[in-house]
């Protein structure tokens, strides 16, 4: 493929009811298996950004100007039909909290392989062994067990694999993940992050992955889009950004790295910028 | 090392809660003036020895000392009298929570002055005093929790710490529910404090947000001390393969001394032997 | 609180017509013009210009019963309040701090208060402990008691276990300060609330049972025996009930109003600061 698989340009989107503009002038492109970084942190409008590409923006707020292009197509006109045949195969996602996504009275098992009767046409038989092999693709010990698992057996870690299985399950160009690591405890992020590194590697997936820590993104992107206040303040390939940043919000942001976090032992040159 | 006893020494901790062991074996030393991490994840029992240490949960077995008093002999006469001189002091997570609601937040940091028997003239002028030591204008003191931001509650928890002088202040995870401002804002003043020889303990679920002002650091594991050691040590040649993990899977700006093949190895290992 | 309650239009009509109420219960056994108990040979006498509600049955003139009997209707309202408060809500604070014990007895006691029938209750003890205004209301206190009790442990076991006791236990804060400063303020809302409910009701049970003729000797009078009596005259003076009942529903409403004003200040003090509600 050529050109960008996902495209946001000088995207607004504005809250009728206040006529505020939450999201000003917001462009970046995700090249096919690249991977972009969106920083920001709660109010930036890095979620709306995302959503917006999704086609699930929250009812009252709308899109002001601007385009969102998935691969190669304009999605201003889609329907809520054209949306869903999108969504999951283009474009998934993972946000923070996976347990909002599945169904706690239904077995892990059924809810993957309902993904895939469903968007692949599969049946029964074929859609179960397709749900253990995407289950074991995500690095579930146990893939078996887990898929007769419900929802509250596994821990937080595992369902966001099991949620991140069930996006990557009709082979999307894009998977986006909004704060998919936020509320896990730092081992287990460093495995979700492993674990998106790897199928990039493996399958060629573009990665859009949103954060508010420079860090997590620094990990996986190599260029990074900086949001405050809906705005753009940073954009650039990460070295570049971490090295000699611009813009005094995203110096704060490596500053507080280098002062207060490991850099400060890993990076001896950087010791004494602080 | 010096010749001076610790300020608080942990000895043979064992908590229990009803049949399950929260820690066992747990020690922790931190001496005068010095700030000590005390690390560890969900389920690590790091929560369970903060409150140990200041007298909130009962322990099974093991001692306490804080400047020379063993305070889990205390009977709740003498805890009470303890508390009230102010020697050692905890900061809890939630700010919003640990202010009393229907209060001025300035009566909040006043009230253990006013234990103390303090006059309530002399107590506002401690409370003043204190609030600019932790960067906030003595006019907050009339308003209400609710009318601050989430960073001026933290800093205004971390004055009502303050204001007994104490030689020892336990802060559990300060840091975590902040954005980056109030964050950087926050380890100033806790900087500053270090720098007044205030002893330090930060609890803290992520050795990246707090490694860089602790003199050493505790890594606590299922409810043992796997390892302690200098920071800069424990950052650059960790020795238990937990802590190898944990300081390999912190996100960090640099490309970190620990990679994915080395994570996945290390993983493997912990799951073996624990 | 008490001042919140007055910048709302509801809480000001309460308490402005309690305050009549309050003034009647006082003032109104002075200002009856006549006697309110001996009868004269005037029975069923229509209104006039002497006596303006006219007379009941035996000849008593109604307006001298209805104000003579205010006191007797008011404060046997408050006085149900007032012990149910003493006997629930001190108790119910103190379930929480006195120990396993006083929590567990106090629990069951509770419990059995909720199981009695209420009105035959109240008959019952009338009937053991002779029949007066204070034995019926004490009946009726205790019997609405529990209310106060469930309702004030409450909120003192959710603040007991809230972090800003536990900070101030680290203060070294010993249990009276704690509840002096932390708890009462939390306490206070929902039991004002359920001190206004319960005049309301305790007003409709005290004219109830003086309806029936329960809790005062005959001929005292009452607001709810002024009303009994001349119900066997409807034909006579089909009239004679509004009064009383007007009065009673007054005041009902006008309690109800009160708690109503209590729960809508409660809920701008819990959220946002006192000082901030002030500004809007």
């Amino acid at each position: 493929m050529t050109g960008p698989v996902l495209s946001v340009d000088d995207l607004h989107i504005s809250d009728p009811r206040s006529g505020t503009e939450l999201v000003r002038g917001v462009s970046f492109d995700v090249p096919a298996g690249g991977a972009l970084g969106i920083v920001g942190e709660s109010g930036s409008g890095k979620t709306l950004t995302c959503r917006t590409a999704l086609g699930i923006l929250p009812a009252p707020l709308r899109v002001t100007r601007g385009t969102v292009t998935l691969l190669g197509e304009d999605t201003a006109g889609l329907t809520e039909r054209g949306w869903r045949e999108l969504r999951g195969r283009e474009i998934g996602a993972v946000f923070q909290d996976p347990g909002a996504f599945l169904n706690p009275s239904l077995r892990i098992g059924s809810q993957v392989a309902e993904v895939l009767r469903v968007g692949k046409r599969l049946g029964r038989r074929a859609a179960k062994a397709e749900a253990l092999r995407l289950l074991d693709a995500v690095h579930l010990r146990d893939p078996e067990r887990v898929y007769r698992q419900y929802p509250h057996e596994l821990s937080g870690g595992m369902l966001q694999r099991v949620v991140i299985a069930a996006a990557i399950a009709l082979d999307p160009q894009v998977l986006i993940a909004d704060e998919a690591t936020t509320a896990l405890d730092v081992t287990v992020q460093a495995e979700i992050l492993d674990l998106l590194a790897d199928l990039q590697e493996r399958t060629g997936l573009a990665l859009v992955v949103v954060s508010h820590d420079l860090a997590v993104v620094a990990q996986l992107c190599t260029e990074v889009v900086v949001l405050r206040r809906g705005e753009v303040v940073e954009r650039g390939a990460t070295d570049a950004v971490l090295h000699a940043p611009q813009h005094p919000y995203t110096r704060l942001l490596v500053d507080e790295h280098n002062r207060y976090g490991l850099d400060r032992y890993l990076a001896p040159e950087l010791e004494h910028a602080g | 090392m010096p010749a001076e006893p610790p300020l608080l020494q942990v000895t043979d901790l064992d908590v229990r809660y009803g049949r399950t062991t929260a820690l066992a074996g747990a020690a922790l030393t931190v001496h005068r003036g010095e700030t000590v991490g005390v690390i560890g994840e969900t389920g690590s029992g790091k929560s369970t020895l903060a409150r140990a240490v200041v007298g909130l949960v009962a322990p099974a077995a093991g001692t306490v000392t804080i400047a020379g008093e063993e305070v889990t002999a205390f009977s709740r006469r003498q805890w009470r009298a303890f508390r009230r001189r102010g020697v050692a002091q905890y900061v809890f997570q939630d700010p919003l929570r640990s202010l009393d609601p229907h209060l001025p937040v300035g009566a909040s940091i006043a009230e253990p002055l006013l234990l103390q028997g303090r006059s309530r003239a002399d107590a506002d002028a401690a409370v003043r005093a204190v609030l600019t030591r932790v960067h906030l204008t003595a006019d907050l003191a009339d308003r209400y929790p609710a009318e601050l931001s989430g960073g001026q509650r933290q800093r205004v928890a971390v004055a009502r710490a303050l204001v007994t002088d104490p030689q020892l202040v336990v802060l559990d995870e300060p840091v975590s529910a902040l954005d980056a401002a109030n964050r950087v804002r926050v380890l100033e003043v806790l900087t500053e404090l270090r720098e007044a020889g205030t002893a330090l303990v930060f609890i803290s679920h992520d050795l990246g947000s707090v490694a860089g002002i602790s003199d050493r650091v505790t890594v606590l594991h299922r409810g043992a001390v796997v390892e302690t050691a200098p920071t800069r040590a424990i950052v650059t040649a960790p020795q238990h393969p937990y802590t190898r993990l944990l300081v390999g899977s912190a996100p960090t700006l640099t490309t970190g001394a620990v990679d994915r093949e080395t994570r996945a190895e290390l993983r493997r290992q912990l799951l073996t032997v624990g | 609180m008490f001042r919140a309650v007055l910048r709302l239009p509801t809480g000001r009509v309460a308490v402005t017509v309690l305050g009549g109420v309050l003034l009647l219960a006082l003032l109104g056994p002075a200002l009856a013009p006549h006697d309110p108990i001996e009868g004269t040979d005037a029975a069923l006498a229509a209104p006039s210009a002497e006596r303006w509600l006219g007379t009941d049955y035996l000849g008593r003139d109604v307006l001298s019963r209805i104000l003579a009997g205010a006191p007797a209707s008011v404060f046997g309202a408050v006085l149900v309040a007032v012990i149910a408060l003493v006997v629930g809500a001190v108790p119910g604070l103190l379930s929480v701090y006195l120990g396993r014990w006083f929590e567990w007895a106090t629990l069951r006691l509770v419990d059995t208060l909720i199981a009695l029938p209420f009105l035959v209750f109240a008959v019952a003890v009338t009937a053991l402990l002779g029949n007066g205004i204070v034995q019926a209301m004490a009946t009726v206190g205790v019997l609405v008691s529990p209310v106060f009790y469930r309702v004030s442990r409450a909120a003192a076991l959710g603040v007991s276990r809230s972090q800003y006791v536990e900070a101030a236990v680290l203060a070294g804060a010993s249990t009276g300060w704690i509840v002096r400063r932390h708890v009462v303020a939390q306490v206070l809302p929902p039991v004002a609330i359920a001190l206004a409910n319960t005049m309301a009701a305790g007003f409709v049970v005290v004219s109830s049972l003086t309806f029936l003729g329960i809790g005062v000797q005959q001929p005292a009078p009452t607001w709810g025996g002024v009303l009994a009596s001349d119900l066997g005259y409807l034909a006579f003076r089909p009239y004679a009930p509004l009064i009383p009942t007007v009065l009673i529903m007054l005041t009902v409403w006008a309690f109800n109003l009160l708690a109503d004003a209590f729960r809508d200040t409660e809920g701008a003090a819990g959220r946002a600061p006192v000082k901030e509600a002030s500004t809007r």
